[in-house]
């Protein structure tokens, strides 16, 4: 299997051990399926959130993620790293869902307190209440101004700050070229230091 | 080194040194700029703050649920077994609207077979009703026909031997 890969992705590409086990999983091996779902459950769920900031939906989306690779198992061939591939799933999905739910609701939606926010202990009287309150409301800042950047933007900021993916494979994920991300990034960033500059 | 801000060509070396991700070697040209350059030591002391203020926006745990979820919905997905492969032809047939019809007759087919039957006791006919005198009449009777064949048993039995 390990040459087939190699023959696939060429020799300058190293080997892909997840684009490996989703062979296994195209040759019928379940188990494989369930590493990379154990591997990538919690970054998949997690990019999701922050694109969406909804965490039924983003668990939704995540549900629709796997199932998608899972269904694609039979035509899937490794042309690019599994996470790349990975990616551009959850980003189409969420670009998707973004462009369908962008209306009132949404935005009244992200000016509340969201539903599955830590809970504001306000009942707690140690000292570092005060700390912990405006820690959250920076949290909520943070939260709404990386909402607020375009869909590319954010989703390029959020691979690229959270999941440490290199600009080639975000520009990969987004289909565009490895200089418009690094554009999309120096914009995004600058967007957001100017909007959280109190905070900086 | 020209500055990354000015030019705009590097400025992915910018992000990178304030995420701390920039390569040694890269690392120690631009650490020299920024060391002589304002706007870039703004930048990155600002850029480094984003960063923080980004590390602690920690999103809610994954359903612990999520993966029998996920299964469901992949056992719901898969391919029909080879039975059902058999009959697919008949799944897009024509006899579909025929279906109602068929489960109603099945129903009442059903309804019919499994209705208790009422049974009806037919009234018992009515007995005739034997009189006192009608008995001893049918005794009498008897009496005289069982004499009448002793009768004629004696009177046999006296002939025959004339007779022989």
């Amino acid at each position: 299997m390990q040459q087939r890969v190699k023959e696939v992705m060429g020799a300058s590409v190293a080997l892909d051990c997840d684009a490996e086990l989703m062979l296994r999983v195209k040759d019928g091996d379940g188990a494989s399926f369930g590493l990379l779902l154990g591997k990538y459950r919690a970054s998949v769920n997690h990019f999701l959130y922050r694109m969406v900031q909804d965490q039924a939906v983003s668990e939704e989306l995540a549900q629709e993620v796997f199932l998608r690779v899972y269904r694609s198992r039979e035509t899937y061939e490794p042309t690019a790293k599994f996470t790349t591939w990975l990616y551009r799933i959850a980003t189409h999905l969420a670009l998707n869902w973004l462009r369908d739910e962008k209306n009132e609701r949404s935005q009244q939606r992200l000016d509340e307190t969201s539903k599955d926010a830590p809970a504001r202990e306000l009942a707690d009287r140690s000292p570092s209440v005060e700390q912990r309150l405006l820690r959250q409301v920076n949290v909520d800042e943070v939260r709404q101004a990386v909402a607020a950047l375009p869909d590319k933007q954010r989703a390029a900021v959020l691979m690229h700050k959270y999941d440490e993916m290199e600009y080639s494979q975000i520009a990969k994920v987004l289909s565009c070229s490895e200089s418009a991300v690094k554009s999309l990034l120096f914009r995004a960033y600058e967007t957001l230091r100017v909007r959280l500059a109190h905070m900086a | 080194m020209d500055c990354p801000i000015k030019t705009q060509e590097n400025t992915d070396w910018l992000l990178d040194y304030s995420a701390g991700r920039l390569n040694e070697e890269r690392a120690v040209v631009l650490e020299r700029h920024v060391e002589m350059c304002t706007q870039c030591e703004e930048f990155v002391r600002s850029q480094q703050g984003i960063w923080s203020a980004l590390d602690d926006w920690q999103p809610a745990q994954v359903s612990a649920d999520f993966n029998r979820r996920l299964y469901q919905r992949i056992d719901v997905a898969k391919p029909a077994s080879w039975i059902r492969h058999i009959f697919r032809p008949l799944e897009t047939a024509f006899w579909r609207p025929a279906v109602p019809v068929a489960a109603a007759c099945l129903m009442i087919g059903a309804g019919l077979l499994l209705r208790t039957p009422q049974v009806t006791i037919p009234p018992a006919e009515p007995q005739a009703r034997v009189e006192p005198e009608q008995v001893e009449r049918a005794v009498d009777d008897m009496m005289m026909l069982h004499e009448l064949n002793v009768t004629s048993q004696s009177g046999q039995k006296m002939s025959t031997p004339k007779s022989m």
